[in-house]
C-alpha cells in the first residue's frame, strides 16, 4: 500500500510549549487510522496541520505526496475534515448546508445536486433532507457533518473525536458509517482519547503522547509486538494450594499473582474454603503448552471452572506504551 | 455555468430568511417616515402661504430624510457585518471554511455582498419617501443623485470597518462594539478635531499659511471624511448656485479649484474601502499564526470532551 500522509519531523511549538516532537508518521491508502492520545497529546495539532489550518513550526507534512505548506490548495482538495465540534448553521436546512459546502468546493451544480442526495441516504438522512440542521439529533448532526466532508469526493477523512458525545447507538452506526466509506475507498484518519471507540475498527493505530510518536503499525503487529507472552486466567474451586505450588515451579510461567493482589505480599498459602480463587499466570508458552498446563492441573487433582487467555486490547497496549504524564 | 459565490448565497438565504429583515425594514422605514409626517405637520402651519413656501418645506423635507437615512446606515450598516466573520468564528464554522476552497478573497467579498445587498435594499426603501419632497419642488435631481451616492458610499465603507473588526476579533459582541466605537469615533472625533484646529489655528497662524493651496485641500480633504459634513457643505454650496463638482476657494490674490466635498468624500472613503478590504483578506490568511494558534491552545487547555 502507498503512504496518503507522511510526516517527517513534524514539529509544532506554541511559544515554549511544544505540542509536536519531531512526529514521523505514515499512513497507508485505504486504512482506517485510529490515533490515540490523552487530551493534549498533539492529535488536534497534527490533523490542523494536515488541514492546511496551522502552519508546522518545522518538518513537513504530505498528503498524497503534496506538501501542505507548498500547495495548500491541491491539499485541501484532497482532504475531508471534520473537527471535534458540528459547526453547523440556524436557519438551513440539511441539504442547503450540503449545497453550500459544495460550492465551497466549486462542486458543479448538477453533481452537487446528485451528491446531496445521495450522501443523505448513505449517513440515513434522506427523510430530513428539508428539516432544519439545528433541529436535527446530535447522532445526525455528527452524520451530517460526515456527509459534509464527503461533499468533494476526498481521498482523506480527517476526524477529529467523531464519536465523542454520542449515545451508544450513534456511535455504534457511525462505526458502520466508516466501514462504508472504508469500502468506497476512503482512507480515514481518526483521532480518540477512548480506546475502545477505535479498537473494533481500526486497521492501523499510533499512539501518541506529548507530542512524541510511541507506538504505530497495524493493530494486530503492536498487539503482537508489545504482548510477547499471554495473560493466562485460572478459577479454581478447590486445591488452590496445590495449584499454586504447581505453578510456580512450572518453567514456562513467568510470573504468578492472584487476583486482586500486588507484588505477591501474601505468601500465605491460599485456603479452599475462602471460596474459588483467581490465579493470573503471565505464560510464555504456546498454545499447546496452555493445553499441557492444564492437562497437569487437572491431574494433580486441582478442580478448575475456568481456564482462558486474557483477550489483549488497545487499552493493555496503551497503558503500556504511556506513562500518563500529560 | 458561473456560479454566484457561495457565502453570498448562504448569507443571503438566512439573512432574509424569518420575521428578522422584515422587521428591520419596517422599523427603518417607520423612523424615516415618522419623522417626516411630524416635520410636514410642523412646517406646514409656520411657514405660511407664500410662492416659495412648497419650495421651502420640499427642500426641509429632502435634507432630513436625507439626514435620517444617513444616520440609519451610519448605524445599521457596521452591524450588518460586524456580526459575519466573528460569527462563523462563534458557531465554529469558521474553520470549515478556511479548510475549504474558497478563497479568502472570496470570503470577504461574499460577507460584504450579502450585507450590501440588504443596506442597498434600505436606500433604495428610501427613495419613495423622497419622491414626496419632489412634489414640493426646490430639489433638483443632482441633489437627489449626490445623496443616494453619499447613501451607498457610506454604506460600502461603514460595512467594510464592520467587516474588519468582525475578521479581528473573536466575539460577534466585541466586532459590534468596535465597530460602533469606530462610527462614534468618526462622527463624533472629526468634528471636535475641526473645532479644536478652527481655535488654535484662528489665533497665531498666520495668513500665509491658512492660504497655501496644500493646507487648502488638506483641510478640505479631513474635513470631507466626516459623511454629514461633506455633504451637508454640498447642500449648501449647490443651493448658492455653485457647481456641484468643483468649489473655488478664494486664497488672497489668488483662488484655488477643490473639488466638491461630496466627490472628496466619495474617493476617500474608497480609499479606506479598500485599505480595509485588503487587512481583511490578509486576516484571513491561514498562514497567519494568530488567526489558527489561538482555537488549537484553547483545544489544549480546554474543557473535557465530553464523552
Amino acid at each position: 500500500m502507498t503512504a496518503i500522509v507522511e510526516t517527517l519531523d513534524l514539529t509544532r511549538r506554541y511559544g515554549t510549549n511544544l505540542a509536536l516532537d519531531h512526529l514521523n508518521l505514515t499512513i497507508p491508502e485505504g486504512a482506517i487510522f485510529g490515533f490515540i492520545g490523552p487530551n493534549g497529546a498533539g492529535k488536534t495539532t497534527t490533523m490542523r496541520i494536515l488541514t492546511t489550518l496551522l502552519p508546522p513550526s518545522a518538518g513537513e507534512a504530505r498528503v498524497a505526496g503534496v506538501s501542505v505548506t507548498g500547495d495548500p490548495r491541491a491539499v485541501r482538495r484532497l482532504v475531508g475534515f471534520m473537527p471535534d465540534f458540528f459547526g453547523v448553521y440556524d436557519n438551513m436546512k440539511s441539504w442547503e448546508y450540503l449545497d453550500f459546502f459544495g460550492r465551497a468546493y466549486g462542486v458543479a451544480a448538477p453533481r452537487r445536486q446528485q451528491m446531496i442526495g445521495e450522501l443523505l441516504d448513505l449517513v440515513d438522512l434522506g427523510h430530513k433532507r428539508d428539516e432544519p440542521v439545528m433541529s436535527l439529533s446530535r447522532g445526525m448532526k455528527q452524520r451530517l457533518s460526515l456527509a459534509r466532508t464527503m461533499m468533494h469526493d476526498p481521498r482523506l477523512l480527517i476526524l477529529d473525536e467523531p464519536a465523542s458525545g454520542l449515545d451508544p447507538r450513534a456511535r455504534i452506526e457511525l462505526r458502520e458509517l466508516l466501514k462504508e466509506l472504508r469500502a468506497l475507498g476512503k482512507t480515514i484518519m481518526i483521532s480518540s482519547h477512548i480506546l475502545t471507540e477505535l479498537a473494533e475498527m481500526c486497521t492501523h493505530i499510533a499512539i501518541i503522547e506529548r507530542g512524541r510518536l510511541l507506538a504505530a503499525g497495524e493493530v494486530q503487529q503492536i498487539l503482537r509486538s508489545i504482548r510477547a507472552h499471554r495473560i493466562v486466567e485460572i478459577r479454581v474451586v478447590a486445591g488452590a494450594a496445590r495449584a499454586e505450588e504447581l505453578l510456580r515451579s512450572h518453567p514456562e510461567v513467568l510470573e504468578l499473582r492472584r487476583e486482586g493482589e500486588r507484588d505477591g505480599e501474601d505468601a500465605s498459602p491460599l485456603d479452599d474454603a475462602s471460596g474459588p480463587h483467581l490465579l493470573l499466570v503471565d505464560f510464555a508458552g504456546d498454545e499447546r503448552a496452555m493445553g499441557e498446563l492444564l492437562a497437569a492441573l487437572i491431574a494433580s487433582d486441582v478442580r478448575v471452572s475456568h481456564f482462558a487467555e486474557q483477550a489483549g486490547d488497545l487499552e493493555d497496549i496503551f497503558l503500556h506504551v504511556t506513562r500518563g504524564i500529560v | 455555468m458561473l456560479e454566484l459565490n457561495p457565502i453570498l448565497v448562504k448569507d443571503l438565504r438566512s439573512r432574509m430568511r424569518g420575521a428578522r429583515a422584515y422587521v428591520l425594514l419596517t422599523i427603518y422605514l417607520l423612523i424615516l417616515s415618522g419623522v417626516t409626517l411630524l416635520l410636514y405637520a410642523a412646517l406646514a402651519g409656520s411657514i405660511g402661504n407664500d410662492l416659495n413656501a412648497g419650495r421651502q418645506i420640499g427642500r426641509t423635507l429632502f435634507l432630513t430624510i436625507a439626514s435620517v437615512a444617513l444616520v440609519e446606515v451610519c448605524l445599521i450598516t457596521p452591524v450588518l457585518t460586524s456580526g459575519s466573520i466573528a460569527g462563523e468564528k462563534e458557531r465554529q464554522t469558521y474553520d470549515l471554511l478556511i479548510a475549504s476552497l474558497l478563497t479568502p478573497w472570496q470570503l470577504v467579498w461574499g460577507k460584504l455582498a450579502s450585507a450590501l445587498a440588504f443596506a442597498l435594499l434600505l436606500i433604495a426603501a428610501v427613495a419613495p419617501v423622497m419622491s414626496l419632497a419632489f412634489l414640493f419642488g426646490g430639489v433638483s435631481l443632482a441633489e437627489v443623485v449626490i445623496a443616494m451616492v453619499g447613501l451607498v458610499v457610506t454604506a460600502v465603507l461603514y460595512a467594510t470597518i464592520g467587516l474588519f473588526w468582525s475578521a479581528l476579533t473573536r466575539s460577534s459582541l466585541g466586532a459590534t462594539s468596535f465597530a460602533l466605537g469606530s462610527v462614534i469615533l468618526i462622527l463624533l472625533g472629526i468634528p471636535f478635531l475641526i473645532v479644536i484646529a478652527t481655535l488654535i489655528l484662528g489665533r497665531d497662524v498666520s495668513s500665509d499659511f491658512l492660504e497655501a493651496p496644500l493646507f487648502i485641500y488638506l483641510s478640505r480633504l479631513f474635513i470631507a471624511a466626516h459623511p454629514f459634513i461633506a455633504l451637508g457643505v454640498t447642500a449648501t454650496q449647490i443651493s448658492s448656485g455653485e457647481n456641484i463638482f468643483v468649489e473655488v476657494v478664494e486664497a488672497g490674490a489668488s483662488s484655488v479649484v477643490v473639488p466638491s466635498p461630496w466627490l472628496l468624500y466619495s474617493f476617500l472613503s474608497l480609499i479606506f474601502t479598500m485599505v480595509l478590504l485588503f487587512f481583511c483578506v490578509r486576516l484571513l490568511n491561514p498562514t497567519r499564526p494568530v488567526t489558527t494558534e489561538a482555537p488549537a491552545r484553547a483545544k489544549q487547555t480546554g474543557a473535557p470532551d465530553g464523552a
